[in-house]
């Protein structure tokens, strides 16, 4: 199991370096300019030199394999530098906004579990009945309605209703837990929502096929309460799949809720990513890929050791 | 917008959809009726009312400042939330838009040469940190914005280096600004929102400071900012004006997203957005908030204009150019899609409205300005056959990728070009690739714009001077004649004389040689909450930002 931790830490290494490579390439190949956007994009006069000058001072002018060793001789030393566009230390402005979407992701992944296992589980048993059909309807309507879109109609519901609209900034949880849940609730509902459909049906498909097991029917016969073989015998097995998905979810959770950060005004990562993308700040959308990448990383290994416990046959391999 | 579309860099819009638009666009102008006036309440002024001291102002900015610094930015993002910390040497009068008052600055006078511009400072200004300004720091400032030391980017530069000579400061109360030719828009230059006046001392010691910190003499002092989030200031004790500023404090909330700006001002999460909203928004706001929601409108010194490259075929042809503009309905056009997009005006290259605009008698004789629309478009059709254009030439407008207003009106354009035979493709870029090809050349024809802080030839005619002049002439010409006329009506200070010179220029660049040609004028539209008192709307979103007068009624 050691030699096993140890091997998937090593791996990490070439995959974050080719992420940190193909991210480089890419953005240096879309086309754009950080400078000309900042200077000339509200139409100002501004001259030839001082676009130079600037790009000059962010070290645009430098060959390109001088620009990638000096990124990535920081980002080996954990220095990712400051944001070509305004300046700041990356880090400073990673962290600021990367409480706001862990808390998002995790209170969206609590409650898509929280919603897809029960109903994923219910569905199963009752399959073919007309709890399965609703629930199979809820679940298909959470993966066809756009997130953003659900979004704004909440919102709408909100202010139609009740003449009251989420708060525009964040608070910290352990600044006002009120003021706190009152902005990133109805965002962690509406994700939640989105990521509950596929899990549900996730945990539905995964319950048929378990419940068809031989040890199932040993476990009833056995006499076993059916509560029991429910959760101790089928769940637990149905469950492996079931991980995956809220692993990689809670993962691109953390950087990819472009459109719903933009709907509810939420500073988080995603938003912070599209900009720097907009504007071409190019240290920080290699910082925040790089961070992503990471990320998925750790959550992955994190599920494999998921595994490894609930299924005793993957730790003993 | 996700992630995937910004990593397309072109989209180009199909014909037919692009038809189904403007087939949309057209149906709306046929049944155009004058849009409904959205029970505007005239914004209460500090005179009819006794102004109320106390609260906090928030206010919406649709997007971040890169740095604060005044002189380098060119982003309304960096004046909205710094502008209440800063003081200028003068500044637009709110109430008398463009009449100038001074805000530093007590007194002036001008030298019968027109060469020499002395100011007396106020009494009693003080820095937030507790020193005191003097004639020094504005010659700093000054000195900062013309001749920008190592390392530091004075983005309007070139616009005082034409003309001042020096600055000096013979005593701490007196300035003296010293001029190379006698320049018409000095005094309005001086009254620029981006001249924050700044320390001499904190300059001295490091040169870059006002991109990180704020240190100025304005009605308030900064609080805090958090990224990507909001920005606050607390009312200044010292402030010079006394009784002012009557609010506690401000708060700018970050808000990118327009549907969110509307619902923050619909749920009271904020009070008003200094940029402005459409006229469905606008709608949105007063149906759904009644009197609580009060409008106020003014036509807007920005401008959409068709820039064509003209170093490439058949856009290097005065007839091809002429015939897009004449093509052009402009007065239908106005009433259709003032209803969906903040555009209203008809106009040249001055704002229509203006000191010096063109009069409508004037105007409607520009190609592509008349009201006989049909004549207008048969003589379209006999000159793009004239510079043997085939019937069905095709071309790619590139547009940029900002919905509004730039979607509707490059939507309108292809829909009149296609009537004159043309078949226009969009081709929608993102802001920062759309920049890159306009400045190289990259691009047959463009929907660019023309954006200012005032009313003044000086700057609207600089996107017409010569390449080699202005980089910001996208069309790529070099015209002598324009050059000639614009030094002029720069040196000329009899307004009379100056408007004369100015609507020569116009003639010139519009109807005679067709270079580049505006579509319709933007028209601000802002509705805030009925409890926001002291603001008054102005022709530009960069001016009147700094709170001074701004009060919060009750409930």
């Amino acid at each position: 199991m050691r030699r096993y931790i140890v091997q998937r830490i090593l791996l990490t290494i070439p995959t974050l370096l080719g992420v940190a490579t193909i991210i480089f390439v890419l953005m240096r190949v879309v086309p754009g300019d950080i400078v000309l956007l900042r200077y000339a994009g509200e139409g100002a006069f501004v001259t030839q030199e001082t676009i130079v000058q600037e790009r000059a001072r962010l070290g645009l002018d430098q060959p390109l394999w001088r620009q990638f060793a000096d990124w990535i001789w920081g980002a080996a030393q954990l220095d990712f530098g400051t944001s070509m566009w305004t300046g700041r230390p990356i880090v400073s402005e990673v962290a600021l906004r990367f409480e706001l979407s862990l808390q998002l992701a995790v209170m969206a992944v609590i409650i898509a579990a929280l919603v897809a296992v029960p109903l994923g589980v219910l569905s199963a048993i009752k399959a073919g009945t007309s709890v399965d059909y609703l629930i199979r309807v809820f679940s298909i309507l959470g993966l066809a309605l756009p997130s953003f879109w659900v979004g704004i109609v909440l919102i709408l519901l909100l202010l139609s209703v009740f003449h009251w609209s989420p708060p525009v900034t964040f608070t910290p949880l352990r600044v006002d837990l009120g003021e706190n849940l009152s902005q990133l609730i109805w965002p962690a509902l509406v994700v939640g929502y989105r990521y509950s459909a596929v899990a549900t049906r996730m945990t539905r498909s995964a319950m048929l096929e378990v419940l068809r097991e031989d040890y199932i029917r040993t476990a009833r016969s056995k006499g076993l309460k059916e509560s029991v073989v429910m959760v101790r015998h089928a769940l637990r097995n149905a469950l492996l799949p079931v991980i995956t998905v809220f692993g990689l979810e809670f993962a691109f959770l953390l950087g990819g809720l472009v459109v719903t950060e933009q709907v509810f005004n939420l500073n988080g990562i995603g938003k912070l990513t599209v900009e720097a993308v907009v504007r071409r700040d190019y240290t920080m959308v290699q910082a925040l890929v790089l961070l992503m990448a990471s990320v998925f990383v750790l959550v992955n290994f994190l599920v494999d050791m998921a595994y490894a416990w609930l299924d005793p046959r993957i730790r003993f391999r | 917008m996700s992630l995937g579309s910004n990593g397309k860099s072109t989209r180009i819009w199909s014909g037919a959809t692009a038809a189904l638009l403007a087939f949309g666009l057209t149906a709306l102008g046929a049944c155009a009726q004058p849009a409904p006036a959205p029970a505007p309440a005239a914004p209460p002024t500090a005179a009819a009312e006794q102004p109320r001291a106390g609260g906090q102002l928030t206010f919406i900015v649709g997007a971040e400042p890169p740095s604060f610094d005044g002189h380098r930015e060119t982003t309304f993002a960096m004046l909205h939330p710094t502008a209440p910390h800063y003081s200028l040497l003068l500044k637009f009068d709110q109430n008398k838009y463009p009449a100038i008052m001074g805000d530093l600055a007590e007194t002036w006078s001008v030298s019968q040469d027109g060469l020499t511009y002395t100011f007396k400072l106020r009494d009693g200004i003080k820095f937030h940190d507790g020193a005191a300004l003097t004639a020094a720091d504005v010659k700093a400032t000054y000195d900062r914005i013309v001749a920008p030391p190592q390392g530091v980017v004075s983005s309007r530069q070139a616009s005082y280096a034409a003309v001042l000579e020096k600055v000096e400061a013979p005593d701490p109360k007196t300035v003296v600004f010293k001029l190379k030719q006698p320049s018409a828009a000095l005094l309005s230059n001086l009254a620029s929102p981006w001249n924050f006046i700044y320390k001499a001392q904190a300059l001295a010691q490091e040169a870059r400071f006002p991109e990180k910190n704020i240190l100025g003499t304005g009605p308030f002092r900064f609080g805090e900012y958090v990224p990507g989030s909001h920005w606050t200031g607390t009312k200044n004790p010292d402030y010079f004006q006394k009784g002012r500023p009557y609010l506690d404090g401000f708060r700018a909330v970050f808000i990118r997203e327009a549907s969110a700006q509307v619902a923050a001002v619909r749920g009271g999460r904020a009070q008003i957005e200094f940029r402005g909203f459409t006229p469905p928004q606008r709608e949105d706001l007063v149906k759904a908030l009644g009197k609580d929601i009060t409008v106020q409108e003014s036509p807007w010194v920005c401008v959409l204009v068709v820039s064509m490259n003209t170093e490439k075929k058949p856009f290097n042809d005065p007839k091809f150019r002429r015939a897009l503009t004449l093509a052009l309905d402009r007065w239908e056009g106005s009433k259709a899609l003032s209803q969906i997009a903040f555009v209203k005006e008809v106009g040249a290259v001055m704002r229509p409205g203006s000191p010096f605009a063109m009069p409508e008698q004037e105007l409607t004789k520009l190609a592509g300005f008349g009201k006989d629309a049909a004549a207008a478009k048969a003589e379209a059709r006999r000159l793009i056959q004239e510079a043997g254009v085939p019937e069905g030439f095709s071309f790619a407008l590139t547009n940029r990728d900002i919905p509004m207003p730039y979607e509707p009106v490059a939507v309108f354009l292809i829909d009149q070009w296609g009537k004159v035979g043309l078949k226009v493709s969009q081709a929608v870029r993102e802001s920062s690739p759309y920049l890159q090809d306009l400045r190289g050349g990259n691009y047959e024809a463009a929907l660019d714009f023309n954006c200012d802080f005032m009313d003044e030839p000086d700057l609207q005619l600089i996107k017409f001077l010569p390449k080699e002049k202005s980089p910001i002439n996208y069309g790529r010409y070099s015209d002598p004649v324009l050059d000639d006329l614009y030094t002029k009506q720069s040196l000329e200070t009899n307004p009379e004389r100056r408007k004369q010179l100015v609507w020569q220029f116009e003639r010139r660049a519009l109807d005679e040689m067709a270079y580049q040609f505006p579509t319709l004028w933007w028209q601000r539209i802002i509705p805030h909450s009925s409890q926001v008192r002291g603001w008054r709307i102005t022709p530009s979103h960069y001016l009147n930002q700094d709170l001074t007068d701004v009060w919060l009624a009750e409930k």
